[in-house]
């Protein structure tokens, strides 16, 4: 008993030691993150960044060659800046050859961030699914939640707790119509009522097909959605930007990432090699001529520039990222929001 | 003779565990006043909304009760027996000293899990009378690092209090508080779910450093 207390003892000052010594060294070592935020300009056709270092806020193209004052920096990013363009008068007639004004931009505006900790984290399994043509400018929250079960969709009116059995049988029998195969492998949606329009939730069904869902005056609008041969889709991320164009993002099997596009729900391969949702952060900056995508993982920073027209490849750059970091013990990660033991960085 | 030994510690803490137990059980009322209170106010659809989409769980004011609990109870427990120096004569009873400690940590342990116990069952009631047994799940799940963190509490103060040497006793109380940080990591709800079964082995398999103590103080190591 002695000795395995004292055995017990030596484990866990060995991994309060493993734990805290580097915790303790990198959070003192630790930098501000230098990583220049950096963006695609339609107009130079090369990346641009905003630096910030010991010379204060440096703005130039990503292989530094030409620097650029504030004013400068604006007309490079009409998109961008395209508020303060418009504000100063200074927007463009067209950029990059194509027509265009400050309300143009504005609208296709858009951008998505999407962090593993988003992906791998504990899902409650209970979605709000508002009323996507409600007749009123704002959108409102739902009284009731839903949840997929192994043969259908049940509703649960929250201010009573019980089951909505007519509108769960209602949902359960158009998804079964459509072909849509229980129980719900995955689902993304935004139920959030503080924004423009709400486009439902995309589901992917237990056979690996994908569907879109939404109410539309209080019926389920049930869409399935052809997928490319081939191609299985994991996981769906809902986007909804303002002008309608891109429903959302499909991470697939291969690693490959695709863009559910309107009209006609077209799923479009996006120029990019590949991205692992649960591994790297992607964020897109997207406007009327192109997308800038930043695949992030812990060391390594990707940026592609894409086509807004097919989202074929324009260019690319990477950065990797050699601070040092203290290995040791972990319970919690940026790429999860779980607590459990890992070595690493 | 281990009746006796759990009637002794009984005797000991006769007064201070009613006093815990109300204490324990007050803050969970607490908490289900507050969720109450939020749902007359707001409506029971905003209490599911902010549960479900931004991870509020309506018993945070539980989370470091059961530590405190844990730590004031072994206080209680083996304090006056180091102070009034009762515990060289426990362990010159009639009884091998191991089994003996361990009936006092049984009973120490069984004291907890009543009060625990009352908890879970008040939030497990009252809350799937209120909303979906999926949240009523995430709550519980979510409590059950804080209530370990109770019970990893208690046998870790026992360690300290019963070490005789000063010196030695600082340092277990170092590790004891570094190691107690490891029950608050959780950066949302039912973040520990994975790691509950082994941080519940560890927990239990910490009431072996209490022995640590007690072959030292048999052994009359001092400063």
């Amino acid at each position: 008993m002695t000795r395995f207390s004292k055995c017990f003892l030596a484990l866990t000052v060995a991994l309060l030691v493993l734990w805290k010594v580097p915790g303790l060294y990198n959070f003192a070592a630790a930098d501000a993150d230098k990583s220049p935020f950096t963006l695609y300009s339609s107009v130079l056709q090369e990346f641009v960044q905003i630096a910030t270092g010991e010379e204060g806020t440096v703005r130039s193209t990503a292989d530094g060659r030409r620097t650029f004052t504030q004013k400068e920096f604006d007309a490079v990013l009409p998109f961008f800046y395209a508020r303060q363009l418009a504000a100063d008068g200074r927007f463009p007639d067209s950029v990059a050859g194509r027509p265009m004004t400050p309300q143009q931009a504005l609208y296709h505006n858009f951008n998505v961030r999407i962090s593993p900790s988003d992906v791998r984290a504990p899902q409650v399994g209970l979605y709000p699914l508002l009323e996507s043509h409600s007749g009123r400018v704002q959108l409102e929250m739902p009284s009731d939640v839903f949840r997929m079960t192994r043969s259908g969709m049940e509703f649960v009116d929250m201010a009573a707790n019980t089951l909505d059995t007519a509108k769960s049988g209602r949902f359960t029998r158009t998804l079964a119509a459509k072909g849509f195969r229980f129980p719900a492998r995955a689902l993304s949606g935004d139920p959030n009522a503080r924004k423009e329009y709400d486009a439902g939730y995309l589901v992917v069904d237990a056979a690996g097909g994908l569907f879109h869902l939404k109410m539309v005056v209080g019926r389920p609008f049930v869409r399935p959605i052809a997928l490319p041969e081939g191609v299985e889709i994991v996981r769906p991320f809902i986007t909804e930007p303002r002008d309608r164009s891109c429903f959302g993002l499909l991470s697939a099997r291969d690693g490959a990432l695709y863009a559910l596009r309107m009209p006609g729900y077209r799923v479009e391969r996006v120029g990019v090699p590949d991205w692992d949702p649960e591994r790297e952060q992607i964020v897109i900056f997207g406007n009327p001529i192109d997308w800038t995508i930043r695949i992030a993982s812990r060391d390594t920073e990707r940026y592609y520039a894409v086509s807004a027209d097919d989202l074929r490849p324009i260019d690319s750059l990477v950065r990797r990222d050699d601070s040092f970091t203290l290995p040791g013990l972990h319970f919690t990660s940026p790429l999860d929001r779980y607590v459990r033991p890992r070595f690493g960085r | 003779m281990m009746q006796a030994i759990l009637y002794k510690e009984w005797i000991k803490t006769r007064r201070f565990v009613p006093v815990l137990f109300a204490v324990v059980v007050g803050f969970a009322l607490y908490a289900l006043l507050h969720l109450h209170r939020a749902i007359v106010l707001k409506g029971a659809a905003h209490i599911w909304e902010v549960m479900i989409l931004r991870d509020a769980l309506f018993v945070d004011t539980l989370q470091f009760v059961p530590l405190i609990a844990g730590v004031l109870l072994a206080v209680a427990q083996f304090a006056p027996e180091m102070q009034q120096r009762c515990f060289k004569l426990t362990l010159h009873l009639p009884c091998p000293p191991r089994r003996m400690v361990g009936a006092m940590l049984l009973y120490g342990s069984s004291v907890l899990a009543l009060c625990f116990a009352a908890d879970y069952a008040l939030l497990a009631l009252d809350f799937s009378r209120l909303v979906a047994r999926e949240l009523t799940v995430r709550v519980l799940l979510s409590a059950a690092p804080w209530f370990l963190a109770g019970w990893a509490g208690y046998l870790l103060a026992a360690w300290v209090v019963l070490e005789p040497a000063w010196r030695r006793r600082m340092f277990n109380a170092l590790v004891a508080a570094l190691w107690l940080t490891l029950y608050f990591q959780a950066p949302g709800a039912e973040a520990y779910n994975g790691f509950l079964p082994l941080l519940g082995l560890w927990t239990a398999l910490s009431g072996s450093l209490v022995w640590l103590s007690v072959v030292r103080f048999k052994e009359g190591c001092q400063d």
